[in-house]
């Protein structure tokens, strides 16, 4: 605890550094958090030095090797001992199906809650201090190991003001009480903020397709979607979506946002509005990226898709770098476009993938 | 190869639409570099429902009254073409089938040779003596050993949706429908959606009263309307695809149609002590090898796993770096495709996945399985001491090797994913080889073949366990009864 403790400080510190932060700072936390995560974790030390990695022959935060998200499930990633306070976030598990879940160890939620904090007030606050909120989420205390659900919580508690609420329980949605909190909102010509899992608002458009009734939402309202569809809702193409959900609050598309985050990761990307999809992603300067072909791990060339690897400084217990399964292009300007997953292996062939056997191992 | 400045290429075939009433859709394929534009056909649900009328009447009234030997010699005549390196259809086939698939054009050339030979006249009269004793019985009534006669009629109107980046793939079942006779109409796959319409062609032109009797067509997706007014239609459906796939066309269809469901299948390899000394194990991993490099193992027959007895003059171990071995020579000969980033990524997170599983090991629980092979390499062998789980690898020549103390211990484990079973490729003595077939049968395998034929059935094979041409068939009876209560209606009657 105590050798971790000036690590968390500086790392806290470097989150809130006014005005980013140069290359070389950036690879010296890296590199710092690279020595501790490869000192305490054995596993992961014999996987960095399978690469050829070590804490003495890394320079840069790009070469630390990239942890696939799986390991997450396959075994505890941590560099602190199990204590009784510490949180666990735990994907949903449904993407694979069936599967054990993924699990990100936080000894404390400090780190996480500046780097969510301090990047939510940039990208979706955007110079206010408070918004009246609505949550299309359960709360923290029905999913206590849901990062959504923590993330939605912090967002309502630090930066909702009085009278937000979550509209989903284990009962579903309360859509009666949405419309309510809708129609006040139009009401009062005070912007309204929308948060939510992207399933639950495919449930509330089809809610009010039925109804046929539709919100105009006053001006400076905004949404923020995240985390896909997940086999809850029918699948709507981003488009699509987009164009509902403007349609039925009364948002511009350019504020409806879409959160790109990770139970594998302490921070989070934003986009600037879904007026043109996909959307250019982009994070805090705490987080880094790379695109990696993902058989070699190296860099893809200029122009071409590849998986997306995310070195995030927030993530201090776990291992900093991952690769994710999302594939990404660069966009010009700065930032990435996410093209989806990579589904693996749609058996083209009459072989057998193994996506479908899995889904009939579990079924 | 490059295709500079290629006009794009047309797919399917449609007797009697005008091609210039057709709304065509352009699929692109980019491979290294080589890039190529193929336009499929999008038809209305009223051109799909013509169409199906216009096969079905061409079909009863040009193909049924062909002798089945006439049939065979019209497909052989066609074949020979495909098989003639020289001619245009070969020479298209050769150059079009690589640059839509990927896969070496090497190796698509020695597959296309292999694949067509096997539907030459004296094999395919093999194909249908495997299915009737008397094959005439295609053609006319013949007389029923219990009496009276039977006959064996094809569908009106079989429809086919084929699967697969594996080339031509969909002449099996098309050969099959022609044969007994019915009007054919295809769906292309999406991933090669260019063979099955040359062969429509090819025999159009081989033998043109034939025309008008099938029609290749294509939709997007699970298709829309169009697709429902074929499927409405169709007598008999086959299908190819995951089970998702299959379960949703069988939805669609009404509980009169007959449906015969190709899902996807796992294969492996079973490798007797007694193959494995030194002089024999080398060439059984080459054997194997070809069976993992053919088309990538993208075929139902594929294998992912081989497993190994310990015992023999070469461990398990041995056999799993002989195969890495020639897995590596093979793809100096017949490089592996250039796999797309998901395609990749898949390959990415099988290596991982063992390796974490590796690492994550309790200590003095069993190590998990090793790999042989880096990263970058364009093929995998895993390496496991133990018995485990069936599991499939993620293809693209990626396999297991496992080891284990006797054979007897793999149909219990394989015997679990019983749906998924097809070929077992199996190097043993003769006994050996009979004892281990039963329990593989009795476990779900439906082909067993030697190592290195894994991935090039035989003629007249009975695809996942059923009949090819039975299974298409209504067999119609006149029994003894009808016979002599004719009798008495006869001119001569006394």
């Amino acid at each position: 605890m105590d050798k971790v403790a000036p690590l968390v400080a500086d790392i806290l510190a470097f989150i809130a550094m006014p005005g980013g932060c140069t290359d070389s700072q950036f690879d010296a936390l890296a590199l710092r958090l690279f020595a501790h995560q490869y000192t305490a974790n054995a596993a992961y030390r014999t996987f960095c030095q399978r690469r050829g990695a070590t804490v003495r022959s890394a320079q840069r935060w790009s070469d630390i090797p990239a942890v696939p998200i799986d390991a997450f499930k396959a075994m505890e990633l941590r560099s602190e001992p199990p204590s009784p306070t510490e949180r666990v976030f735990m994907t949903s598990g449904t993407t694979r199906g069936g599967e054990t879940r993924g699990r990100h160890f936080h000894p404390r939620l400090e780190v996480y809650d500046l780097s969510m904090q301090r990047h939510f007030a940039e990208r979706f606050m955007r110079g206010a201090e408070r918004l009246p909120m609505g949550i299309l989420f359960p709360g923290e205390d029905l999913m206590p190991n849901s990062s959504l659900a923590h993330y939605l919580a912090l967002a309502q508690s630090r930066f909702g003001s009085p009278g937000s609420r979550h509209f989903v329980d284990a009962n579903g949605i309360d859509l009666a009480g949405l419309w309510q909190a809708l129609e006040a909102a139009e009401r009062s010509g005070q912007p309204y903020a929308l948060l939510g899992a992207s399933y639950s608002f495919v449930h509330v458009l089809d809610a009010l397709r039925e109804e046929g009734r539709r919100f105009r939402l006053p001006a400076g309202s905004r949404v923020l979607d995240t985390g896909g569809y997940k086999g809850q809702s029918r699948e709507l193409p981003l488009d699509a979506f987009y164009e509902a959900l403007s349609q039925a609050l009364g948002v511009p598309r350019s504020e409806c946002i879409n959160m790109y985050g990770m139970t594998e990761l302490s921070t989070q990307f934003y986009d600037d509005g879904n007026a043109v999809v996909p959307s250019v992603k982009s994070g805090p300067h705490w987080i880094r990226s790379r695109l990696v072909d993902p058989a070699t791990g190296r860099d893809v060339p200029p122009g071409e898709r590849g998986i997306l690897v995310h070195c995030d400084l927030a993530n201090y217990n776990a291992v900093t770098t991952i690769l994710t399964e999302d594939v990404g292009e660069w966009a010009e300007g700065g930032g990435f476009r996410l093209l989806g997953r990579a589904q693996g292996a749609q058996a083209k062939g009459c072989s057998l993938a193994v996506e479908e056997f899995v889904r009939a191992a579990s079924a | 190869m490059s295709l500079p400045g290629m006009q794009p290429v047309r797919a399917g075939y449609l007797p009697g639409i005008d091609p210039a009433e057709v709304a065509w859709q352009v699929l692109a394929f980019e491979r290294a570099g080589a890039s190529l534009q193929v336009e499929v056909p999008v038809l209305t649900a009223a051109q799909m429902a013509a169409l199906a009328a216009r096969v079905r009447q061409a079909a009863a009234l040009h193909l049924r009254p062909m002798p089945v030997a006439q049939i065979i010699d019209v497909i052989d005549r066609a074949i020979a073409r495909l098989l003639d390196r020289a001619g245009p259809w070969r020479q298209r086939a050769e150059a079009l089938l690589p640059a839509v698939s990927g896969y070496d054009a090497e190796m698509v050339r020695l597959g296309l040779t292999g694949f067509f030979k096997t539907f030459r006249a004296p094999q395919l009269r093999r194909f249908v003596a495997e299915d009737f004793a008397n094959p005439l019985v295609l053609d006319g009534f013949q007389p029923a050993a219990k009496g009276g006669a039977v006959r064996a009629f094809g569908p009106d109107l079989l429809v086919h949706s084929w699967a697969g980046n594996v080339p031509a793939l969909a002449l099996w079942s098309f050969v099959c429908g022609l044969l007994v006779k019915a009007g054919n109409i295809g769906k292309l796959p999406s991933a090669e959606p260019l063979f099955a319409g040359w062969f429509a062609q090819l025999l159009a032109e081989v033998h043109p009263p034939l025309a008008d009797c099938f029609a290749v067509v294509w939709w997007k997706g699970a298709g829309g309307e169009d697709a429902d007014a074929l499927y409405a239609q169709a007598d008999t459906v086959l299908a190819y695809g995951g089970n998702d796939a299959l379960d949703a066309i069988r939805r669609r269809l009404p509980v009169t149609t007959r449906f015969l469901p190709h899902g996807h299948k796992l294969g492996f390899g079973l490798v007797s002590a007694g193959a494995l000394d030194t002089l024999d194990a080398p060439p059984l991993a080459r054997l194997a090898a070809w069976d993992v490099m053919r088309y990538d193992q993208q075929g139902c027959y594929s294998p992912h796993v081989f497993y190994v007895q310990r015992g023999g003059a070469v461990s398990p171990r041995g056999f799993a770096d002989y195969l890495a071995a020639e897995l590596a020579n093979l793809h100096r000969r017949f490089p592996r495709r250039p796999l797309p980033v998901d395609e990749a990524a898949a390959v990415a997170h099988w290596r991982q996945g063992i390796e974490w599983k590796a690492l994550s090991a309790a200590p003095g629980a069993p190590p998990g399985a090793q790999l042989i092979g880096a990263p970058a390499d364009a093929w995998s062998v895993a390496y496991a001491d133990t018995l485990g789980p069936l599991a499939p690898t993620a293809l693209q020549r990626t396999v297991q090797v496992v080891a284990v103390d006797t054979l007897d211990d793999v149909p219990p484990v394989v015997a679990r994913h019983k749906p998924f079973l097809q070929t077992a490729g199996v190097a043993a003595a003769p006994e050996e080889l009979h004892r281990l077939a039963a329990l593989l049968g009795a476990a779900g395998v439906t082909r067993v073949s030697a190592i290195g034929a894994m991935s090039t059935p035989e003629a007249g094979w009975h695809h996942d366990g059923r009949f090819n041409l039975l299974d298409l068939v209504r067999m119609v009876e006149i029994e003894a009864s009808a016979e002599t209560a004719a009798e008495p209606f006869a001119r001569y009657a006394d």
